[in-house]
């Protein structure tokens, strides 16, 4: 039957770290990395922060060979599943090329790529665009990459399933492992920071700032929030069969215990707010760990400082743990990172497995109002001291994709 | 999860026909889909031809939004879906919409949505762009658009492994089914036509300038095509209970990656060779079992020569006693679409046994000397088929099909 799958390995490139003991420092301290964009022009627009890894350089990790024509998202990418092979001791005298597996969410990442290369087909004459150029512009390119440089041939895939996709990614892989399709996989998600996508996202009006008499914070659950800020993340989880993992002494971070999935095909509005589809999946995801409301510790929430995003997810926390939902700790780490799209989710579990094994829960910071629809424990601003047992991590699209997944510590 | 999966309704929308009979007389009539670009200009470049959908009215296929609305990608996986639904005859009233769900493929997603906002980005500026349109670009649109249309609340997914997305899908849908996360998927893969494929492929000199010919020694490359293959997939007890049609029973699937290089094929085929491996073991079969293999066969140069050598080193002497047809000699690469749309062929081959051909076959390749069932569709039992499909990335695929006997 199922086969238990463990988490033996992390890595993470974000605004608030390069290296996990730096993320983890700075996200218990409250520290956050949302700062003015460095990366393109924004002078012409009212939103002007992001949260930008300031202190990446692909060639620290990949060399300086062949990493001239590919893009920020599969640098980004290559370099966090060099990162994650490194954090989990696996290579390949331990696990054959044929026994590893890539699985990456990346849904906005590429899009820049692809107008790029659109675009100076306009300008300059399809005929001039750099055929080099061509293999950015598939949404698989990022995945491809990292087998390539990471030498995993047993199995990739891609899953572009928007803010929903890191869980996703998660998802696949462990229902791959769970079917027995496979040794061990990388699993995670990513956003490369690119000027269309913040272009795309400011002028639809979701970013914070953009909108008049709005300061520009990320401030999730908070009174005053008007938007996300964008921000870049690569994070991925090495999960293997938990068999496997024992057989090599692998050190073992936490448990994946269970996940579920739902879609919500009904339109959402900040007064019409449909949760079933929400409560439904944490439901999901709960059988599936063979746990209760009152076994979770502590929920890493997708809450980014949108106005009804944020909402939606406290009344599906208060939806399902009715009572109990004000003694669950939540907190949002967008508050720090600013919403990194593809990489949320998996940032979110990275922030959980470092929950379970330091006792420590991270806060939510730039808290200050509050806002009697959100009435959670959002651990304001200071993290707290407790022991850890399972997180619920969450991503609630409003694309309408739903998932969650529990991640436990490993006994 | 020794659940057995069976395929009980398909629906095709291509460059030959939109409708699953129209389509498969095509297919078996050798029916080219191949025509002059319209939608751009083509002048600068040195080819000049694709394979487009014809005859598509949205409100043949879609109740709700418009035209505008929706992007092409949506557009045709919802009226495909539509089809395969209506050709389950489960009725979309007998279904549990919790426990229903969609694994799509794709390539380029809504690209044409993006080529028309940098088309306004480029000539009027980027404040002339309607920020709607832009949001409808991500490829997440078109999973989501099939769920909403159809009120679906299971797993909605979207596996964008290029040109093997199809199969990727469908082996998704299948898992999802097996481990019980969900009892319907409607699986596939859509993708219209893009301009940026179609730009980028030239600029590799990988178009063929008048048809696509492959595994023949004159193939000069392949056509890009438009369209959406999906299929509704069930348990066989669900497809039992309720009295279903069954076309087919997917037996199993193998995937692999190349790691090789972005865009050229492993010249031995190492990843393909594994994915078909890996597929005849999840089938629990011999290569010995297969009649059919629907190849990948874009019809470039190294692709052709790569697969033939990969279907050699797997099925060995039984390799000559295949047959063997790539149907994007007639519909040119669908790209996520492809290996959807050719799984269907599959089914419909077994359920029919009748091969579709490989039109455009003139002069035999030494290379690639197997049986292509040149120009002439072939009559024949199939109880098991083999689809191949790779992708930029090397992100291989092989998916098997059985006939369902019991």
């Amino acid at each position: 039957m199922n086969s238990r799958l463990v988490i033996t390995g992390i890595s993470i490139l974000s605004p608030i770290g390069v290296n996990k003991d730096a993320f983890w420092n700075n996200l218990t301290n409250g520290v956050s990395g949302i700062k003015d964009i460095t990366l393109f022009d924004v002078s012409k627009y009212k939103s002007k922060k992001a949260g930008e890894i300031s202190d990446f350089d692909a060639k620290e990790y990949l060399g300086k060979k062949g990493i001239r024509h590919i893009d920020r998202t599969s640098l980004l990418v290559s370099s966090a599943a060099k990162l994650v092979m490194d954090d989990a001791k696996v290579t390949h005298e331990i696990y054959s090329e044929e026994e590893l597996g890539i699985v990456i969410g990346s849904t906005y990442g590429s899009i820049g790529s692809i107008s790029s290369f659109d675009l100076e087909g306009l300008q300059e004459g399809p005929t001039f665009v750099n055929p080099m150029d061509f293999p950015n512009t598939v949404l698989n390119a990022p995945a491809s990459r990292a087998s390539i440089f990471c030498k995993a041939t047993g199995l990739n895939s891609t899953i572009s399933t928007g803010v929903a996709s890191g869980l996703d990614a998660i998802i696949y892989a462990s229902d791959f492992l769970r079917l027995g399709r496979g040794k061990a996989v990388l699993a995670g998600g990513a956003h490369g920071l690119t000027a269309d996508i913040f272009w795309g996202a400011y002028r639809s009006g979701v970013l914070s700032g953009s909108r008049n008499g709005g300061i520009e914070i990320s401030a999730p659950f908070d009174k005053r929030r008007n938007g996300f800020i964008i921000g870049e993340a690569s994070a991925l989880l090495m999960i293997e069969r938990l068999e496997d993992a024992l057989e090599r002494n692998a050190n073992i971070y936490a448990e994946i215990k269970g996940y579920g999935s739902t879609f919500n095909p009904d339109k959402i509005s900040h007064e019409n707010i449909d949760t079933s589809q929400g409560v439904r999946c944490i439901s999901l995801a709960m059988k599936d760990a063979g746990l209760s409301g009152e076994d979770i510790s502590y929920i890493s929430a997708c809450a980014n400082s949108s106005v009804t995003g944020d909402k939606m997810e406290a009344g599906i926390i208060k939806d399902y743990f009715g009572d109990h939902a004000e003694k669950v700790p939540v907190s949002a780490i967008k508050s720090m990172t600013g919403e990194c799209l593809d990489a949320s989710g998996v940032i979110q579990c990275v922030a959980g497995v470092l929950a379970i094994n330091n006792g420590i829960i991270p806060p939510t910071i730039n808290y200050q109002e509050k806002d009697e629809e959100c009435n959670l424990d959002c651990v304001p601003d200071n993290s707290r001291e407790s022991e850890v047992k399972n997180v619920l991590v969450n991503s609630f699209s409003d694309t309408g994709n739903i998932s969650s997944i529990i991640i436990s510590k490993y006994s | 999860m020794d659940k057995r999966i069976v395929i009980t309704g398909v629906g095709v929308i291509s460059p030959i026909g939109n409708k699953n009979d129209v389509f498969w007389d095509a297919l078996i009539s050798g029916t080219s889909g191949v025509s002059e670009i319209t939608a751009f200009d083509t002048s600068v470049f040195k080819v000049h031809r694709g394979c487009f959908v014809k005859d598509f009215n949205y409100s043949d296929y879609i109740s709700s939004g418009s035209d505008r609305e929706i992007g092409k990608g949506s557009q045709f996986a919802i009226a495909a879906a539509k089809l395969a639904i209506d050709d389950s005859k489960v009725g979309l009233d007998n279904i549990d919409p919790e426990r229903t769900g969609v694994s799509i493929g794709t390539t380029a997603g809504e690209i044409q949505i993006l080529e028309k906002v940098n088309y306004i980005r480029f000539e009027k500026g980027e404040e002339s762009v309607d920020p709607v349109l832009f949001q409808r670009h991500p490829c997440v649109n078109m999973p989501s658009n099939i769920s909403i249309e159809f009120g679906l609340k299971g797993p909605s997914t979207i596996i964008p492994t290029a040109c093997a997305a199809g199969n990727y899908a469908i082996g998704y849908a299948c898992d999802l089914i097996k481990l019980g996360r969900a009892d319907v998927m409607l699986a596939g893969g859509s993708d219209p036509f893009s301009k940026v494929a179609f730009v980028g492929f030239s600029r590799l000199n990988a178009i063929a300038p008048e048809i696509c010919q492959p595994f023949d020694k004159d193939r000069k490359g392949l056509l890009v095509g438009e369209g959406a293959g999906m299929l509704l997939l069930e348990s066989l007890e669900g497809a039992l209970a309720r009295n279903a049609n069954i076309y087919a029973e997917i037996l199993g699937y193998g995937l692999s990656c190349d790691g090789y290089h972005i865009t050229i094929p492993h010249p031995e085929g190492n990843g393909v060779t594994s994915a078909m491996k890996k597929a005849l073991k999840s089938a629990r079969i011999k290569p010995e079992d297969v009649q059919y293999v629907s190849a990948h066969g874009t019809g470039t140069v190294a692709n052709d020569k790569a697969e033939t050598i990969s279907i050699k080193r797997v099925f060995g002497e039984h390799a000559k006693k295949l047959a063997i047809s790539s149907i994007k000699s007639m519909i040119g690469h669908t790209m996520g679409a492809a290996s959807a749309i050719e799984a269907i062929a599959c089914a419909l081959a077994i359920k029919e046994s009748v091969v579709p051909p490989t039109i455009n076959y003139e002069t035999k390749d030494p290379e690639c000397d197997l049986d292509f069932v040149p120009n002439v569709k072939r009559e024949m039992q199939v109880d098991i088929a083999m689809n191949n499909a790779y992708a930029f990335g090397g992100n291989n695929s092989s998916l098997i099909l059985k006939k369902f006997t019991g």
